[in-house]
Parts: C-alpha cells; structure tokens; sequence
C-alpha cells in the first residue's frame, strides 16, 4: 500500500492546480456549464490520465490508492476553479462506496472502468427531502427469487446524464444496502432538473421493480457519506479561499473617493472577518481528511464541524464577495454569482448545515 | 524519514527522558515537590528557551524541534517551556537589547526571579498609541520620567516595567519614542488599582513623578520604541490568540465549556438552542485548528498569517461563550455569588470577554492591522502622521 507524504500531496495537487488553470479558467468553465453534456470530456480524459478520477480506488483495481487527504486537496483546487463535471460523483462518491465495499466482485467489476475514467459512475442516494439521511431514502429493495427489485424515487442525483454506471442506495429488510441498476433497463426513469448552480447536473430517477445487483452494505454506505462531507468541504474551502482571493484584489485595485476602496474601514472588517472564516474553513476541512485518512477517534466530531463551517464558509464568503464588489457584482459576466450559486447548492448537497450543527454536538456529548 | 524528522524524534526523546526523571505528570508537580524553584530547574536545563543559542541559555534547536519541546511539556502538564515564544521580556531583549542588559535581565525573566509590568496606555493615547505623552529627559547617565500609564497588569509586583516614553517632541508621533526596562521599587513612582467591571482589580493606573531609569536601561537606541513594541505585541497577541485571558475555573484548572454548562442544566434537549451550542463549540474548536495548522506551517521557520487571527477569533469565542451560557441558564442569570455559583462564573465571563476584545488592540483595530498587514490593503489614513508630534492635536488634547 503506497503511503502518501506531504510531498506527494503538494505534488499531486499542482498537477491538478496546473491542469485546471489551463483548461478550466473562467471562460471555459461558462462554455462547458452551457453546453448540453455540462462538462469537459476532454478534460475529463486529462484528469483521469493524472489519476483523479482513481484517487479512491485501491491500485489492485488500476487506481492510485489515496486517501481521504489527497482528495481533500484535489477538491480545494477543484473548488477553486469551479470544476464542472462528475469527479465528485464518480470519483469521490462511487469509489468511496465500491471501495469500502466487501462484494469483491462488485469492486473487480466496476472500481477499474472508475479509476481509468473511461466509466463514470454516480450514486442515487437521498428522497425528494434532499436530507441525505436514511430516514429520507425513498428506493425500496424487494428479493426476488435470487435477485433484488427496486421501486421508488431518489432525487437530486448527481450527474445522471453522463453517468454509465447508476448505484442506488435504498431501504431493504436489513437496512440500507447499495444496488447496481442499468440506466437503460426497463422501469428507470431519468428526469433532468434545471439547477440554478449550472456548473451542476441534478436529476430525479424514478424505478418500477426495476432488477438490481447489491454492491455494498450499510457500512460502506457509511464511509462513502464520511468521504463525501470531507471532499465536499475540501471544495467550499478551496472555493472560499479563491473568491475571497479575488474580491481582496479588487478592493485594492478599485478606486472611488480618490483611493483604493480597500483603505475604507467597512470593507477592511469585512475582509478581516472573512480570512476568520476562509482559514478555519481549510484547518476544518484538512482536519476532518486527515481523522478520516487515519480513522481516528474523534473522526465524527471533525467530520461533521468540517460539515457545516465549511458549508457556512463557503456561503458567507460567495454572498459577501458580491457586497463588497458593488454594482459590478450584479452582472452576469461577473465571476461572483458563479460562486454563491454552487456555495448554495454545496450548502445543501449532502443536507443542511443545521443537521450537521446538531450531529456534531452529539459526537461531542459521546466523546465527552 | 527525512533528516530533519529523526532530529525531532532524538529531541523528543530527550526531553521526555528528562520530564519522566523531573517532572511527576500525573500529580503534575516536580517530583521534589518544589513548585517554585521548578521554573529555575528548566532554566538551567536549557528548556525554557530552546530555541536559542547555546550561548544564551538555549539548546540551538531548530523551530519544528523547539515546538515539538513545547509539546512534550504541554502534553504532561509542566509549565516553563516555550518562553521563546512567549516571555515578553525576555525575548525584547534577545532581538533588541545591548549585551550588557541581555546578561543583566534575561535570566531573572526566564526562571521566574524577575517579573514586569506593561507600561504602554495612557489616558490620552489608547488605540492611538503612538501619542503618547509620557516623557523622558536625558539627565547625564539616566533619563527622568514624567506622565501616566493605565491599564497596567500587575505594577504592584513587577520588578520591570517595560517603559514607552517620548523622548523627541519634535519628529512625527512614532520617530520620537523610546523603550526602557525601568525599576518599579523606587518613590517616583505610584501605583493605584482600577475597579474593573468584572469586580476585579487586576489592572492599575501607573504615575511617573520624577521617576528615574538609568540610560543604559534605554533598548535600542532613541526613537526604536515603536519598533521595538511591535516586537512586544506580537508576542501578547499570540499568547491572547492561544486563550489567556480566561478565567480559570474548576479544581482541575480547566474551564468548563458552553457543553459543560448545558449537560450541568440539563439543557441539551432544546433544538435551537442545540444549534447555539453547537455553534459556540465549534468556534472554539476552529480556532484550535487554525493554531495547530501555523504551528505546523510555520514550523519550517515562516511566521504563519493565521497567527495574527487568533486574538480577534478568540474574542468571539468569548463572547460567544458567555451569551450562549447566558441563554442556556435563563432567569438564573440574574443572580450572583451564593445565590447561584455557576451564574457567577458566566456572568464574570460575560464581563470578562472585553478584556480580550479591548485590551491588547480591540477587535476594530485587530481588523485593520489583519487587512493591512496580511491582506496588504491600504493603510488608515492618519492625518498626524507625519507632523512633529508637538504640532499635533494630541498635544492639545
């Protein structure tokens, strides 16, 4: 097993970092969120070529082995860039699933077409609450004979359209259990949903008895969501960071009343308030990576403070850019809207921050 | 393993070899019982500073080796190490003190002998420091001082103060001060407690009447004093940022946290308060994050920009603290003392929080200096800035 270092994190991330800045600036990313596939298939090929798509994927199965810090730090760039495209879903989502899974077979089957990145994958978790939580799992498993069946809904589902391989998450009579469906069979209904984040892709599926293929029990179930609230503050703090980088730029550029606006106290104390919540944003986010990567004790209290300081982070930051930016802020070719409508969808995307508010004091009252 | 991690790992061998010989960590006292003479005992087995030269009471090590040196007595519960980055005096006077007050001082700061005071503010000069008017007249070989300084911690005790005073009227504000280590025991000077709004006396008000310094107790030269108290700052703020400031409350020295008084009132229950507590939690837990993360940044040596931001994060904390403490004890926060302890504490701390968010640069001036000199946004503009100070208005005022 490849043990990471700093060193290969640091390197690891400026490949990321060179990549994206190449192909995915600003021009781009509003190119790609316009056109019907949503993403860069190109791109997508060059991140999978430096091994991004296989981060979670043990090299058994043609992936690089990481962790849950390697991809903390891919996020961080991919959130500053606003990257459009599924390597959430299918990199972080699907692999941390399958990994954590103990169906070999699932694993030989689907984890090498998600590591080479030929094969996207995406998971149907959450009801049409949108809470990510197993009470809102709205997909029943029935056995049928030696197979499985699934019926119900499952929403917001990352991706969909560009997705090969369709994991569903539903209630069985032991529980939540993951299931393989194929997209094309018979019973599953795929409706795209307009999202006002357009960098993201959000469908709703519906299934009628459609057959299905166990892949991963309740406790890797577990461990994707774990990984997924850690990648997902790694991107609010990386994103956070960039927007906030860009608007103190302008304020030291932009001059009204004969001096850089910057030099006004109001925006100062925004600012300084501001690097509060972008730095504790990034020590939460590599904090609960690094419990994570190494399964330590206090992992739920992290994980879930990472949850919501870096989903409130990211929302403060994105709102306050455009205030501090003025009027020009309120154009569309402006960068800043781009922000605040992926740090709203962020902000809710695995539930909102006052669930995690709350399961984060519970971990402290049991670890007290 | 890199050189540099098996030199820590050799150090951190070391100085727990040495606790576990010195220090008994589970009654948290020196194993020969003798509290007082422990901080001498560090001294002298050059773990107070040891990350200075060999030469000036250190071990030469390296930032990431001293840090871990810190942690190794932190993790036992010993006090005495880390003064490197913590002693106020001490380390004035490493980066700007002539030989002589150097071998003088130092030493009586570092094992404890030696104790001083602050004596910065003025009624006049607050966040406006630099107008303070304070003076100091070179007299032959010593300088006569004349002024009034506040908010002074500890004068009654100090042997040192740790003077600001003017000693050029005619350069701008902050040309014409100078820092002196003066004597506290002597008849010009005069000390008178402040009752403060927590019902402590903690800080003093300091009279200067033909007090007398030495010359060679002058650091730096003329006009460094400004400089010099960056230095100083810098120091406080960072001690600040890591939680002084708060009252220690309990038997076991610790302070019961927003989650202690909510279990203790059986308050867990209420969802919106559960978000409060949570919350007042979770600032504080970001903020030792923060800490942890420019330890280990600016271990290579680099000092971390999220230092600067611990005493501004830490006056939320506690302000945070005390309202949601507040919240969770409803109508028993009115009361005080017997009536009812806990009320007592949280309504000490509710008071206490100003001491953090005023004292050391309140939050409003912490927030410019966090936009100037790590965000690099402009500068305040301060219309006295470049005049000789006796043409400006703080002389009139």
């Amino acid at each position: 097993m490849t043990v990471f270092t700093d060193e290969d994190r640091r390197a690891i991330r400026n490949s990321v970092q060179r990549l994206l800045a190449e192909r995915a600036s600003e021009p781009e990313v509003r190119r790609f969120m316009a056109s019907p596939k949503g993403y860069d298939e190109d791109l997508w090929g060059q991140l999978a070529a430096i091994g991004m798509t296989g981060l979670l994927v043990p090299e058994e199965h043609g992936g690089i082995g990481g962790t849950a810090r390697e991809v903390e730090e891919v996020m961080e760039e991919a959130g500053a860039a606003l990257l459009t495209g599924p390597l959430y879903a299918s990199g972080v989502l699907a692999a941390a699933l399958l990994a954590a899974s103990d169906n070999a077979t699932a694993r030989a089957r689907l984890l090498p077409g998600i590591a080479s990145g030929d094969r996207i994958a995406t998971v149907a978790i959450t009801g049409e609450k949108g809470l990510w939580t197993s009470e809102d799992v709205a997909v029943h498993a029935t056995a049928q004979g030696e197979g499985w069946t699934l019926a119900g809904v499952s929403s917001f589902v990352l991706w969909a359209d560009a997705a090969d391989i369709l994991l569903v998450v539903a209630t069985g009579p032991a529980g939540l259990q993951a299931f393989e469906v194929d997209r094309g069979a018979a019973g599953v209904r795929i409706d795209p949903l307009q999202s006002w984040d357009r960098t993201l892709r959000l469908s709703r599926i519906t299934f009628h008895d459609v057959p299905a293929e166990p892949v991963a029990d309740a406790d890797a179930i577990d461990v994707m969501l774990d990984h997924g609230r850690v990648a997902l503050a790694g991107e609010q703090a990386g994103a956070a960071r960039h927007v906030f980088e860009k608007t103190i730029e302008y304020l030291r550029t932009r001059v009204q009343f004969g001096r850089p606006i910057g030099g006004f106290q109001a925006l100062k104390h925004m600012a300084a308030d501001l690097l509060v919540e972008v730095e504790s944003a990034t020590s939460a986010a590599r904090a609960a990576a690094a419990a994570l990567a190494s399964n330590a004790p206090d992992k739920d209290v992290l994980i879930n403070l990472a949850a919501f300081a870096c989903a409130d982070a990211f929302s403060l930051v994105a709102a306050q850019s455009i205030q501090m930016h003025g009027g020009i802020a309120f154009t569309a070719e402006h960068f800043a809207h781009l922000y605040l409508r992926r740090a709203r969808a962020d902000a809710r995307l695995l539930g909102p921050s006052r669930l995690y508010r709350d399961k984060y004091l519970t971990a402290l009252e049991l670890a007290a | 393993m890199t050189s540099q991690n098996s030199s820590v790992a050799g150090i951190v061998g070391e100085v727990r070899a040495w606790l576990a010989r010195h220090w008994d960590a589970e009654a948290r006292k020196p194993r020969t019982g003798d509290l007082g003479g422990w901080q001498k005992h560090v001294f002298e087995a050059g773990w107070a500073v040891p990350g200075w030269p060999t030469e000036w009471w250190g071990r030469g090590l390296g930032a990431e080796e001293a840090s871990a040196v810190a942690n190794e007595f932190r993790r036992v519960g010993a006090p005495g190490s880390n003064l490197d980055r913590t002693n106020i005096p001490a380390i004035v006077l490493m980066n700007f003190g002539s030989e002589m007050l150097k071998r003088k001082l130092i030493p009586g700061f570092l094992t404890g002998e030696a104790s001083i005071c602050l004596l910065y503010s003025e009624p006049g000069a607050g966040s406006d420091l630099a107008s303070l008017r304070t003076r100091a007249d070179r007299q032959g070989d010593h300088y006569i001082v004349n002024g009034q300084k506040v908010w002074t911690s500890g004068a009654r005790d100090a042997d040192y103060g740790l003077l600001l005073a003017r000693t050029d009227w005619g350069v701008p504000k902050h040309q014409g001060i100078s820092f002196f280590f003066i004597e506290m025991h002597q008849p010009g000077i005069e000390i008178r407690p402040i009752n403060q709004i927590t019902g402590d006396s903690h800080f003093n008000e300091v009279f200067l009447d033909n007090a007398v310094v030495s010359a060679d107790h002058l650091v730096g030269r003329e006009g460094d004093g400004w400089k010099i108290l960056q230095t100083a700052l810098g120091v406080e703020r960072l001690i600040m940022g890591e939680g002084a400031g708060e009252r220690r409350w309990g038997s076991a020295g610790d302070v019961a946290t927003v989650l202690d008084v909510a279990r203790e009132a059986g308050q867990l229950h209420d969802p919106l308060l559960r978000q409060e507590i949570a919350q007042a939690m979770a600032y504080r837990q970001l903020n030792a994050l923060n800490l942890a993360r420019a330890k280990q940044e600016s271990s290579g040596g680099a000092a971390s920009p999220i230092m600067s931001l611990g005493k501004l994060a830490m006056s939320r904390i506690l302000h945070t603290d005390a309202r949601v403490m507040t919240e969770i004890l409803g109508a028993r926060s009115m009361l005080d003392g017997d009536a009812d302890p806990r009320a007592a504490d949280v309504n000490y701390r509710t008071a206490n929080a100003y001491m953090t968010s005023i004292g050391g640069g309140t939050d409003q001036i912490q927030r410019n200096i966090i936009a100037e000199r790590v965000l690099g946004l402009p500068r305040e503009i301060e219309v006295d800035r470049d005049l000789p100070f006796r043409e400006s208005r703080a002389m009139k005022g």
